[in-house]
C-alpha cells in the first residue's frame, strides 16, 4: 500500500499509481503493430499493481528494439550495450537490494550476444525479473536470423534458410533452475500484466517469456491475432506449476504449441544473493 | 655494505620463496628496508621459482640489479630465470654440491673461487632434520653468517611458521639453520662481506601492491567489486571478498571479464564507489564496459595489473606494455584517465586518486598496476592517510531534482548525477548519443556538443602537477622520464648519476593520459636529450608523448620488453653516455642494450 503522505526531496508522491505514472513522455521508435507496444502497457499496469514509486524501480536493457524500453518509462532506466543488461543490473540491485530491478531485452541480446551471462544470473538467484521480448528476429538491423529463429527461416543472412535448431528459451532457464519461468503474449494483455507483475513479487530470478511479435520481419504466422487464437492458457489446462519436470515437458513444445501462464513457481523459494550478502554485511 | 642483492632459484617443493619471505620479515623487523621479487614458471605446482631479496639501510626503490649473492639449489631451474638472476663479477655464488659444477652458460670459469662455494645441503638437511623440505633453512643459516643478516630474528621466524607443524618438524629447522650457520663460520667467503645494521628501528608494513591497492579503495570507500580470477591481479579480488563485507559493501565474482566490468558500471549506476580489477587479456574483454561508462558518465576504476602481453603471453611476469590499450582501446572518441603506480608504497595512494577522479569527473579511470608491484613484497612506512581529502560525486540539490537534466551543459562539463531511489532524479542512462535529458538522439550536433563535454571536462586534470614527480636541476640539459614499477630503477639511476655530477632532472608522472601538454613541455624546455625507460617493446609512453608535445631533438626511448628488469647500472651508463664526450663502453654492449628508437 502506498502512504499518501509521504514526501521525499520536495517530490509529493500520488495516494496510488496508475500505470500512466511509468510511462514517460518519448515516443517509442517501434513500428506499429509491434508486440512490444503490448509489453510496455502490461510493464506499467503491473508496476502500478505493485505501487512502488518510479524512482525505487531500476529498468535494465541491453539492444535491440525492445531494448529501447527503459526509456518508456518513468522508472531510473539503463540502457546498456549489446547483451550486458543482465550482469549491470545484478550489480544494480546488489549495489541497492531495495529497488525492484527490471531486466528487458530481446532473443538476440539475451539468448545470442549475452546468452552466457543468463545462466549466471539464474544460478546466484539474485532478485530480479527479467522479461525476454522474443520475436525470433533481429528486427533493429532489418530481419537477420536471431538465436530463437525456427531451423529453415529464411533472412538476409540465411538466404536458404536456417542451418541451425534455435534455443529454447523456457527450457534453458527452466534446466538452470529458475524459481519463476512463465510465457505471456501482448495479445493477452491481463494476462500479460497478471505475469509480469507475479514475476516481479516472486523473491528470486524470474524469467518472462514473452512472445512479442515483429510486424516487420516476423513471421506472418506469429502476429497478434493468430497469437490470440492460438495460445493455450497453461491455467485452463490445469498445469501444476509447481511441477518442474512437467514444466519442462511442456516447455518443450515451445513454438509448436504457444502456452501462456506460469510454467513453474518455485512453491519453497531459494533464498536470495542478497539475503545471504545481508548475513555477510551484518557479520553473522 | 649498505645494500645487499641475493637470488635465490630451486625447484617448487624447495621453499625457495618461503626462505625469502622468512628472511624479508626478519630483516624488515630489524629496521632495514627491503624489496622480495618472486619469480615462477607458469605451472601450479612444481616447475622452477625464484626470488630476489633485495635489503638496504637505506629505503629500496627497486629489486636491483646484478646480484651479490645467487644460491642455485639446481642448475637447470636457475638457469631458467636467465637475466632475472643476473651474475657479476662480485657475485657470492652459492650451489647444491650434488648438482655438479657451474654450468659454462655462466663463464664462471675466471670467477674468484673464494666466492663460489659448492655446499652440500640436501646432505646437510638429512642430517640435521631428516627431510630434504628443510634445506630452506640450511640457506637461510648459510646467508646469516656470511653476510651478516639478524639470525636471532630468522630462528624467530622460523619458530613461528613451523610452530603447528610439532616440535620435531620445529626442532628440525633449527638444527638445519644452526648447521648451515656453522658450516658458513668453517667455510668463509673471501673477500668476506657483511651488511651494515640498521639506521633505525622503524616499523615497516611488510606487504605487496595487490593487497595494498585493495586495503585503498576500501580506504576511498569503495563499495562493490566484481571481477574474474586472472593472474597476476587475482589477490585484489581476493583481499575485497575478505573485506569488503565487513564495510558494507557488496562483492561478486562474475561469470566472465565483462561481466566483471558490467557489474561494477551497475553498482555504480547505483551510487556505489565501484572497482574491478584485471590483467591484459581481460582489459581487451572489457573495453566495451569501458566505453559505456565513459558515455553514460559513470565513475569506474579498472586496475590492470600488466603482465607480458599480447594474448596470454607471459602470465606470470610483468610488462608495462598495456599502455596503449588502456588509453586507446574501446571505439569512438573517449579520454579515459590512466594512472600508474611507481611502489607498493605508492599504488595507496594512486588507488585513492583513481577513485577521487572518478567521482570528480564522473569517468572510467584505469590504474595501469605491474606484476612485480602486485605480488612483490616491500617494507612500506605507515602511511599517513590523514593527508588524503575524499571527493564524492556532485549530487543533484533538491530544486534541480523537480526538473532534473542529468546531462545539463555547463561550464565544468560536470552536470550533478543522481542514483536509483532519489526522488526526483529518475532519468536514463544510456550507451546510446543522448540528448541532456538523456533522451537518445541521432543528431550530429548534439553528439558533438556530448563529445565536448565529456572530453573537455577532463582538462583540468592535465595541471595536476601533484602527478608528476620532478627532481633535479631545473635547467639540466639531460631528462630521464620513467614510469610504473621501472621508475623506481630510473630513480636510483638517476640519483647515483647526479651524485657523479651529471646535471639531470627526472620525471616520473603518475598520471599517463590524457597527456599533460604544458607539464612536459615545462620539462622538455630546458633539455637537450631526454631518454624515457619503460618495459615494453615500443616504448609505449615515449610514442604516446610525442602524439601531444613537441619534445627535444634528442628524445629516446630505452624499452625493452620481457621478464629481464632494466637495471639502475643500465640507465646511470645511458646518462653517462649523454652527459659526456662519447666513451666507448664495452659493458654497455655486453648488458645488451638496445639502440634508442
Amino acid at each position: 500500500m502506498i502512504s499518501p503522505e509521504t514526501v521525499e526531496g520536495g517530490i509529493p508522491k500520488p495516494a496510488a499509481y496508475v500505470a500512466k505514472d511509468y510511462r514517460s513522455d518519448l515516443k517509442p521508435i517501434w513500428c506499429p503493430g509491434c508486440g512490444d507496444y503490448g509489453v510496455l502497457g502490461a510493464v506499467s499496469r503491473a508496476l502500478a499493481a505493485i505501487g512502488r514509486p518510479p524512482h525505487e524501480i531500476a529498468f535494465i536493457s541491453g539492444i535491440g528494439c525492445s531494448s529501447r524500453i527503459p526509456g518508456y518509462t518513468t522508472a531510473y532506466g539503463f540502457n546498456t550495450v549489446h547483451g550486458r543488461a543482465l550482469p549491470i543490473a545484478q550489480g544494480i540491485k546488489l549495489a541497492n537490494p531495495d529497488l525492484i530491478v527490471l531486466v528487458a531485452g530481446g532473443d538476440g541480446d539475451g539468448f545470442s550476444i549475452g546468452g552466457g551471462h543468463v545462466p549466471h544470473a539464474i544460478r546466484r538467484n539474485i532478485d530480479l525479473t527479467y522479461i525476454m521480448m522474443d520475436n525470433q528476429i533481429y528486427g533493429l538491423t532489418k530481419g537477420q536470423l536471431s538465436p530463437t529463429s525456427p531451423r529453415g527461416t529464411k533472412t538476409p543472412t540465411s538466404v536458404y534458410g536456417s542451418l541451425e535448431a534455435p534455443v529454447n528459451p523456457l527450457l534453458y532457464v527452466l534446466a538452470y533452475g529458475a524459481g519463476f519461468v512463465a510465457q505471456g503474449v501482448p495479445a493477452d494483455l491481463d494476462g500479460l500484466t497478471k505475469l509480469i507483475e507475479e514475476a516481479i513479487r516472486f523473491p528470486g530470478f524470474s524469467f518472462v517469456n514473452i512472445q512479442s511479435p515483429c510486424v516487420s520481419f516476423g513471421d506472418a504466422e506469429n502476429q497478434t491475432k493468430v497469437q490470440r487464437a492460438k495460445m493455450r492458457k497453461l491455467e485452463a489446462e490445469g498445469h501444476d506449476t509447481t511441477n518442474r519436470n512437467r514444466a519442462m515437458e511442456l516447455a518443450q513444445e515451445y513454438v509448436q504449441t504457444l502456452y501462456t501462464g506460469v510454467f513453474y513457481r518455485d512453491p519453497n523459494p531459494a533464498p536470495t544473493y542478497e539475503s545471504r550478502m545481508k548475513i555477510l554485511q551484518q557479520g553473522q | 655494505m649498505n645494500d645487499l642483492t641475493i637470488g635465490m632459484a630451486g625447484s617448487g617443493g624447495d621453499g625457495i620463496v618461503s626462505a625469502g619471505e622468512s628472511l624479508m620479515s626478519a630483516v624488515a623487523k630489524q629496521g632495514y628496508f627491503a624489496i622480495l621479487t618472486k619469480s615462477f614458471g607458469s605451472q601450479i605446482r612444481g616447475g622452477e621459482s625464484s626470488c630476489r631479496l633485495r635489503v638496504g639501510t637505506e629505503p629500496v626503490l627497486n629489486q636491483g640489479g646484478t646480484l651479490d649473492v645467487a644460491v642455485a639449489l639446481n642448475w637447470e631451474d636457475f638457469l631458467r630465470f636467465g637475466g632475472e638472476l643476473p651474475i657479476g663479477e662480485n657475485t657470492a655464488v652459492i650451489y647444491e654440491q650434488k648438482c655438479g659444477a657451474p654450468p659454462e652458460a655462466l663463464h664462471l670459469a675466471v670467477h674468484p673461487p673464494g666466492l663460489i662455494q659448492a655446499v652440500p645441503f640436501e646432505a646437510m638437511a638429512l642430517q640435521a632434520a631428516g627431510t630434504r623440505q628443510a634445506k630452506n633453512n640450511l640457506v637461510l643459516g648459510l646467508l646469516a653468517h656470511w653476510f651478516g643478516l639478524p639470525g636471532d630474528a630468522i630462528v624467530a621466524g622460523i619458530r613461528k611458521r613451523f610452530a603447528a607443524k610439532g616440535e620435531e618438524v620445529l626442532q628440525g629447522n633449527e638444527r638445519a639453520f644452526a648447521l648451515g650457520s656453522d658450516y658458513a663460520g668453517a667455510n668463509p667467503l673471501v673477500p668476506a662481506r657483511s651488511l651494515n645494521p640498521p639506521l633505525a628501528a622503524s616499523r615497516c608494513l611488510v606487504t605487496d601492491g595487490n593487497e595494498m591497492c585493495a586495503k585503498a579503495a576500501l580506504f576511498a570507500g569503495c563499495r562493490f567489486f566484481s571481477g574474474y580470477p586472472i593472474t597476476p591481479a587475482t589477490e585484489i579480488m581476493q583481499h575485497m571478498q575478505r573485506e569488503l563485507w565487513k564495510h558494507g559493501g557488496s562483492f561478486l565474482q562474475a561469470e566472465d571479464e565483462i561481466a566483471g566490468a558490467a557489474a561494477a558500471v551497475g553498482a555504480s549506476f547505483a551510487g556505489r564507489k565501484a572497482m574491478t580489477a584485471t590483467s591484459g587479456p581481460g582489459l581487451s574483454l572489457k573495453t566495451e564496459v569501458l566505453g559505456l561508462a565513459g558515455i553514460a558518465e559513470l565513475p569506474l576504476v579498472c586496475v590492470d595489473v600488466q603482465r607480458g602481453g599480447p594474448s596470454t603471453g607471459l602470465p606470470t611476469k610483468g610488462e608495462q606494455s598495456d599502455l596503449f590499450a588502456a588509453a586507446f582501446s574501446a571505439h569512438g572518441d573517449m579520454v579515459r584517465p590512466v594512472l600508474a603506480p611507481i611502489s607498493v608504497a605508492d599504488i595507496f595512494g594512486v588507488t585513492v586518486e583513481a577513485f577521487n577522479i572518478a567521482e570528480q569527473f564522473q569517468t572510467p579511470v584505469i590504474i595501469l598496476s605491474d606484476q612485480e608491484i602486485a605480488q612483490r613484497k616491500e617494507t612500506v612506512a605507515a602511511i599517513d592517510t590523514s593527508r588524503f581529502s575524499m571527493i564524492d560525486r556532485l549530487a543533484p540539490t533538491e530544486a534541480e531534482r523537480v526538473d532534473y537534466v542529468r546531462f545539463r551543459f555547463n561550464a565544468s562539463g560536470i552536470s550533478p548525477i543522481s542514483r536509483p531511489g532519489m526522488a526526483g532524479g529518475n532519468y536514463l542512462a544510456s550507451g546510446i548519443e543522448h540528448d541532456e535529458r538523456g533522451e537518445p538522439t541521432a543528431s550530429g550536433e548534439i553528439h558533438r556538443r556530448m563529445n565536448d563535454k565529456r572530453l573537455n571536462k577532463l582538462n583540468p586534470l592535465k595541471q595536476r602537477r601533484n602527478l608528476f614527480t620532478i627532481e633535479g636541476d631545473a635547467n639540466a640539459p639531460i631528462g630521464l622520464i620513467s614510469w610504473g614499477s621501472v621508475a623506481g630503477t630510473a630513480l636510483e639511476a638517476f640519483r647515483a648519476a647526479r651524485a657523479e655530477g651529471i646535471e639531470a632532472k627526472l620525471m616520473i608522472p603518475r598520471l599517463l593520459y590524457p597527456i599533460a601538454e604544458e607539464i612536459y613541455q615545462e620539462f622538455f624546455a630546458s633539455l637537450r636529450t631526454c631518454l624515457v625507460v619503460e618495459q615494453s617493446h615500443q616504448g609505449q609512453l615515449h610514442r604516446l608523448i610525442r602524439m601531444w608535445v613537441n619534445v627535444p631533438s634528442q628524445f629516446e626511448a630505452m624499452a625493452r620488453s620481457g621478464a629481464n628488469p632494466i637495471a639502475p647500472r643500465d640507465i646511470l651508463e645511458a646518462l653517462r653516455l649523454r652527459a659526456g664526450p662519447p666513451v666507448h663502453s664495452p659493458r654497455l654492449q655486453a648488458n645488451n642494450l638496445p639502440s634508442p628508437i
